[in-house]
């Protein structure tokens, strides 16, 4: 008979034990940095470096080639009161956000629900509509600037059913909803292909027990489509919203801001004052203010979200 | 062992970082970075516009020609299309490795004058005498009395139409007295069965207005300064405006046409004249749908006067070898080169040593045509923010084409941007 020893388990010394874990987790911890290393080396160099310089810049006036001098806030200040291209811009810029966000988020909805429900041909169609957002965006607004040309296919269409067509990129009054109209073609192939994906998690069964119990389209899709999809259609929101305040390429290829400064947004102000204009640090407090802008949009729609998002599945 | 494998991931992890870096190296790096800006290599290449085949086949013309002398010299082209070179030629230039030799307008010498080194010391050196080349070219490179380009063309715009559709319509070609009544009759008279009197693109120099402007005496820089509110000359660009929106002589042009759209439509027969430097005449000559003459710019008294914007040579300020680029000018700039360039593309020569070898390749009309250009012709004087000025013009400008707004609310909203 073998007589094992009484064991006294406070009497256990902890630390052998312990210290290959605290050894093996020190050393996943540098294994850790090491991988993230190139990562926050090049957030560090790309995004951090640049908006700290940019803060900079913002509060000196340089001219590119020369000396900066600095000026304190009198950029911002001349931004806000003696500026009124900068109004204008920003409220071309608003108007192009709403009426894009909105449209966009209306179509995509209506078109990736429609394609949901054909069948066999829902992805030929989404395939269809996501070209336009894979294709170069230069090469869109190229070709949309000639469609949109007074000879253009568009007038050359209408002049077909004797309709004299406008001066789609060179009206004021139209050239705005022209750049919204270019920019939807181009953009809701994206939105389509996420709220389709959202669309396609939502259980079959749920609709099925819902028209079951009498409810009509318009209720299933009120209480129960809309409710489930609202996380996809609020990350849909947020990113479309952002990326329309940044607008660039549509009015740069199109109009180049105008007629007179119709279709100007503040991305391409900014770029015309820092790069054509010569004007650097002026350039750099309109990236800021739109930085702020964005910033505090996208805070407010998350603050916002728990009103109409629904997380619980 | 627990040991071990972390010491494995480890090494897997360097190597992974020194890939992510090795790569991310790579993928920056480009020739030209790697040459830097003091090296051999940015002296032998030039920042220039290059917006169309015409005008890569101009600059190679200037390297083939200086080939004959030294068949090793070499250039390398780089640069975006001509109204982006303004924008980007700053950037380009801040950036390492940019290309010693940047090319320049006379007019926008001002406004490049940060960038471009004096060369008076280097062309003293060389033997250089300004008194050779037109004094309105010396003059337009000439900033804060330092040299700052070499020019190699004396531009003056003219009016290219189409003798073809003139004969058709029954008209004379356009004098050397050419007034604007005649201009709008003519104009008038070949707009028809879907032809236009004139193409019009909507930029500010490369367009009709200042043209015209200075053919009546009107200039938009007065002692340095922007003067574009002045009465005169804003009733000179209201006369432009109007030959879309008043005479119906022309198509309104879009903001965003490049200076192509209106070349295309003059040379496709679509339009019977347009405005243009004479760096277009071998494309105009050869390639449009009937025969091209030069004409003068139409004036109120008949009088020819043109406004003279032609190009040089000038050497990045950052450059850390300006003597070899500046050799390199020299071989570019030759009477010969420039001869030879003139005579293949219509190229004004700014020496008059190259006026023979142009002159040569062209009807005896259209040289009598620039030659009383060249003689009447001022310099075209801009400001330090003339991109700006340029910009926004072509931005307003499409509104005053289509009469909704005058010359003068669009010139007091460019001027007043500009300030």
């Amino acid at each position: 008979m073998i007589v094992l020893p009484e064991v006294n388990s406070e009497a256990m010394p902890a630390a052998p034990a312990a210290a290959p874990e605290r050894i093996q987790g020190r050393a996943q911890g540098r294994l850790a940095a090491l991988y993230l290393a190139p990562g926050m080396l090049g957030f560090l160099i790309f995004i951090i470096i640049p908006l700290v310089s940019s803060l900079a810049i913002s509060l000196y006036k340089w001219p590119l080639f020369g000396d900066p001098e600095f000026v304190g806030f009198d950029n911002y200040a001349s931004l806000f009161s003696s500026d009124p291209v900068f109004w204008t811009v920003l409220g071309n810029t608003l108007v192009f956000a709403v009426c894009y966000t909105v449209l966009n988020l209306g179509i995509s909805l209506g078109l990736a629900t429609w394609l949901h429900h054909i069948g066999k041909w829902g992805p030929f169609f989404r395939v269809l509509f996501f070209i336009p957002v894979v294709t170069p965006m230069t090469a869109n607004a190229l070709v949309w600037r000639l469609m949109l040309s007074d000879n253009g296919v568009v007038n050359s269409g209408l002049a077909g059913v004797g309709i004299h067509g406008p001066s789609w990129l060179s009206d004021s009054n139209l050239a705005m909803a022209s750049l919204i109209a270019m920019s939807l073609w181009q953009g809701i192939g994206y939105n389509i292909f996420v709220l389709g994906a959202g669309l396609s998690n939502i259980s079959p069964g749920l609709l099925e027990a819902a028209t079951i119990d009498g409810a009509g389209p318009w209720q299933r899709f009120y209480r129960i489509v809309f409710p489930m999809l609202s996380p996809t259609l609020f990350f849909c929101t947020v990113m479309t919203i952002i990326g329309s305040f940044k607008v660039f390429t549509q009015p740069y290829l199109l109009t180049l801001g105008g007629p007179g400064e119709s279709t100007n947004t503040i991305v391409l102000y900014l770029y015309r004052n820092g790069f054509s204009f010569d004007k650097m640090g002026y350039a750099s407090s309109l990236a800021w203010i739109l930085f702020v802008i964005v910033m505090l949009i996208t805070a407010l729609q998350f603050s916002q979200q728990k009103r109409w998002v629904n997380y619980d599945n | 062992m627990s040991r071990n494998l972390p010491a494995g991931r480890t090494v897997s992890a360097i190597a992974f970082s020194a890939v992510a870096a090795l790569t991310l190296a790579g993928c920056g790096s480009s020739g030209a970075a790697a040459s830097g800006p003091g090296a051999s290599s940015a002296a032998s290449a030039m920042y220039t516009w290059i917006s169309n085949e015409n005008d890569r086949s101009q600059w190679q013309s200037f390297i083939d020609a200086a080939k004959k002398t030294d068949p090793g010299f070499n250039l390398t082209l780089e640069g975006p299309s001509f109204p982006d070179y303004w924008t980007k030629v700053k950037t380009r230039e801040a950036s390492p490795g940019a290309p010693c030799i940047i090319t320049t307008q006379g007019a926008r010498a001002q406004e490049l004058k940060d960038l471009l080194a004096p060369l008076d010391d280097l062309a003293k050196k060389n033997n250089i005498d300004p008194s050779k080349y037109n004094q309105a070219m010396i003059q337009g490179m000439t900033v804060d009395g330092k040299l700052r380009a070499i020019p190699y063309d004396a531009a003056p715009f003219v009016l290219y139409y189409n003798k073809d559709l003139f004969q058709a319509a029954g008209l004379k070609y356009p004098t050397e007295n050419y007034t604007r009544a005649q201009f709008i009759s003519d104009a008038k008279a070949l707009t028809k069965n879907g032809v236009y009197g004139l193409s019009l693109p909507p930029q500010f120099v490369n367009g009709p207005a200042p043209a015209l402007a200075f053919a009546d005496g009107h200039y938009p820089v007065k002692d340095g300064n922007l003067d574009i509110t002045n009465p005169d000359f804003v009733k000179d660009v209201q006369f432009t405006f109007d030959l879309v929106n008043k005479e119906h002589v022309a198509q309104a042009p879009q903001a965003s046409d490049v200076v192509d759209v209106s070349q295309q439509q003059f040379m496709s027969g679509q339009a019977a004249m347009t405005f243009g430097g004479p760096w277009m005449y071998q494309t105009f000559t050869t390639k449009t749908k009937g025969t091209v003459g030069v004409a003068v710019i139409p004036s109120t008294s008949g009088n020819p006067i043109s406004m003279i914007q032609g190009s040089g040579f000038g050497i990045a300020a950052s450059c850390q070898d300006k003597e070899a680029a500046f050799a390199n000018i020299m071989k570019i700039t030759t009477a010969d080169v420039i001869g030879a360039v003139g005579a293949g593309h219509g190229n004004v020569p700014t020496l008059q040593a190259a006026m023979k070898a142009w002159a040569g390749t062209k009807p005896a009309a259209d040289v009598s045509t620039i030659e009383t250009l060249l003689k009447n012709g001022k310099p075209l004087q801009t400001t330090k923010n003339w991109n700006q000025v340029e910009t926004l013009f072509t931005q307003y400008s499409v509104e005053g084409f289509r009469g909704t707004k005058s010359a003068e609310t669009i010139l007091n909203s460019v001027a007043n941007s500009a300030k």
